[in-house]
């Protein structure tokens, strides 16, 4: 047998630290300690991924977490995260409204265009309006020429421009893909997060040659879509698990003395159905029932973050 | 290709001679943390890419990184907590890239043994220079960072080429985890002579259960104190050996913490369990086992 190249056996990136140069490695003990408002020792961050997913989106270059699962046309796909657009969030809005617990909106950004009355509950409700991207079916992924992936996060952050002009200041790429363009670009749109890097449960400052961003603690691996759609478990199951995380995340706050943030990612297609949305309500209201977090848009806890980290 | 691995003969669990652990323990239980660095821009391999996505794979990458940032950290008190010990499987270079893991896996006396360099660097297709390659400068990185000796094995990925496991044992290594055919150790034949095999385990592995078999944190623990309930009976009669390999990305979550705590009490609580590293283990079955085993498959009828 002849063997690999010999590069395999090269490793240029061995060293001190990560192997790339977007943010530095950090020990959970080392990071900075932050007092929310009031001293609360958990944000509270309801991360709602509101996706659009065309018909004829495909599976390239990767299967898009939550996409079309069947054989063109999919109507079951296509409607049943539509669904999500038209019925779901608006039972999310009134759970949360009813609450007082704000949510940031990862909106895919043709939406704007699309459904300019779900924009403008949306905004009516308090929420904050950031991106998700184009659609679920554009992914930014290394295939992607920088000038085309430029263009992409403008058109998203136009799209989603608020009646006063305000864009968007977070971040998210359809299916936490990125390129390895994203990052700069980002930065260089203007943006001030972005919340697709799922390695943390606190924030950290990212670099990039065209400027920093602050990287967001979005959950994934306990989100919605992931364990309820992917993965096909329970509703209770993830309030079971969103309990355990609260209980261990405030436990460090309180003994560490610095806050953390407990993420909710949730879907309006998944978290939306008839059947699941008393079961988010009654765990909001267990979160909230002491009075041990501060609810908070992603945009607020990372300007307080940035405030009090410099 | 071969048709089977070839490295040992059938052995029956029945009529086997008694395996004893030390103060009269039924069961060698060992926690071995896969403490791993997975690259963002990894080599190709024609058997098997790194990553499902396109480079760079944000998700599975900051996914694991979580480990080595927030998991590690917690995962290790916890293990403190209980008194067990850890038996790294480790990607070597992580002792260049987070020298403060090794530190304090180091302080708290645990075990380091290789899981080759990065685990996105398999031997799927490497000669038999390179894998010596891998295992020399793995065993010089342990002992570098730690000045222990390396005695263990696990190929990166389960990545394991025909000739490994006869490389491992001309190059010395004491035992390898690359197979799951037993719950006792067992004699390893290679062309270079002694290895033993230490049963590993993908049933009470966090990565099958959280990642494929879409457990829940109360089911985890379930299973895990169930495996264990059992092997601690059958522990009665003859010594067994139970491996629970764990990621630092997660059973290090604030929604898995308690459960693999769970675990660690459940354990922890019986008298008769030996708190091991996979050292210990093998040089024990080694020194009391090796040969009375050996001459009982020798002696089987065919």
């Amino acid at each position: 047998m002849s063997g690999l190249p010999p590069e395999y056996l090269v490793y240029p990136h061995r060293r001190r630290g990560l192997d790339h140069d977007f943010y530095t490695h950090r020990n959970l003990a080392e990071a900075p300690r932050v007092a929310w408002p009031g001293g609360k020792p958990l944000a509270l961050w309801v991360a709602v991924q509101a996706g659009h997913f065309p018909m004829d989106m495909g599976n390239k270059p990767f299967p898009m977490p939550g996409g079309t699962e069947r054989p063109y046309p999919s109507y079951w796909d296509y409607t049943q995260r539509d669904y999500g657009n038209r019925i779901g969030i608006f039972r999310l809005i009134r759970a949360l409204a009813a609450r007082g617990v704000p949510a940031t909106a990862f909106l895919s950004a043709v939406l704007a265009q699309r459904y300019p009355l779900l924009l403008r509950h949306i905004r009516e409700a308090g929420w904050e309006v950031a991106a998700g991207g184009l659609d679920m079916g554009r992914p930014h992924h290394g295939g992607l020429p920088e000038a085309e992936e430029r263009a992409m996060i403008r058109e998203a952050l136009d799209l989603l421009a608020g009646p006063d002009g305000a864009r968007p200041k977070g971040w998210h790429s359809p299916g936490f893909s990125e390129s390895m363009n994203t990052l700069p670009l980002l930065a260089e749109a203007g943006l001030s997060y972005v919340a697709d890097w799922v390695n943390d449960d606190l924030p950290y400052p990212v670099t990039t040659k065209s400027g920093g961003l602050l990287a967001m603690p979005i959950s994934w691996d306990m989100s919605d879509q992931r364990m309820l759609a992917q993965q096909h478990m329970a509703t209770g199951d993830w309030v079971e698990s969103v309990r355990r995380t609260m209980a261990v995340l405030r436990a460090e706050a309180e003994a560490a003395g610095g806050g953390r943030v407990l993420c909710l990612t949730i879907t309006p297609w998944v978290m939306g159905q008839p059947h699941r949305i008393a079961a988010l309500g009654a765990l909001l209201d267990e979160i909230l029932a002491d009075g041990a977090v501060w609810p908070a848009t992603g945009e607020a806890i990372a300007a307080h973050w940035q405030a009090q980290t410099g | 290709m071969l048709s089977e691995p070839g490295h040992y003969d059938y052995a029956p669990y029945a009529g086997r001679p008694r395996i004893t652990w030390p103060n009269g323990a039924r069961i060698a239980f060992w926690v071995v943390p896969n403490i791993e660095h997975y690259e963002l821009e990894p080599p190709p391999n024609a058997r098997r890419m790194p990553w499902t996505r396109p480079i760079p794979d944000v998700l599975g990458y900051s996914h694991r990184d979580y480990g080595n940032r927030v998991g590690f950290w917690r995962m290790a008190e916890a293990m403190a907590r209980h008194g067990v010990r850890g038996s790294v499987s480790l990607s070597c270079a992580v002792c260049d890239h987070y020298p403060e893991i090794i530190e304090r896996c180091c302080e708290l006396e645990w075990e380091l043994f290789s899981h080759g360099t990065y685990n996105t660097r398999y031997f799927y297709g490497m000669s038999e220079d390179q894998q010596r390659e891998v295992i020399r400068e793995n065993r010089e990185t342990i002992l570098r960072a730690s000045g222990q000796s390396l005695d263990g094995w696990l190929t990166p990925a389960l990545s394991n080429d025909e000739t490994t496991q006869h490389i491992l044992a001309e190059e010395g290594i004491l035992y390898t985890l690359d197979m799951l055919h037993d719950d006792q150790p067992m004699p390893v034949k290679t062309r270079a002579g002694a290895l033993i095999s230490i049963p590993y385990s993908l049933e009470v592995n966090d990565v099958p259960l959280f990642g494929m078999r879409n457990t829940p944190p109360a089911r985890y623990a379930e299973i895990c104190k169930a495996q264990f309930d059992q092997l601690y009976a059958e522990g009665a009669e003859s010594g067994t050996v139970l491996c629970m390999p764990v990621h630092p990305y997660l059973v290090g979550t604030p929604q898995r913490l308690a459960a693999f705590e769970e675990v660690l009490a459940h354990v922890t609580g019986h008298e008769g369990v030996w708190l091991a590293t996979g050292r210990e283990i093998a040089t024990w079955w080694k020194q009391h086992h090796l040969a009375e085993v050996q001459a009982w498959i020798e002696g089987l009828p065919a």
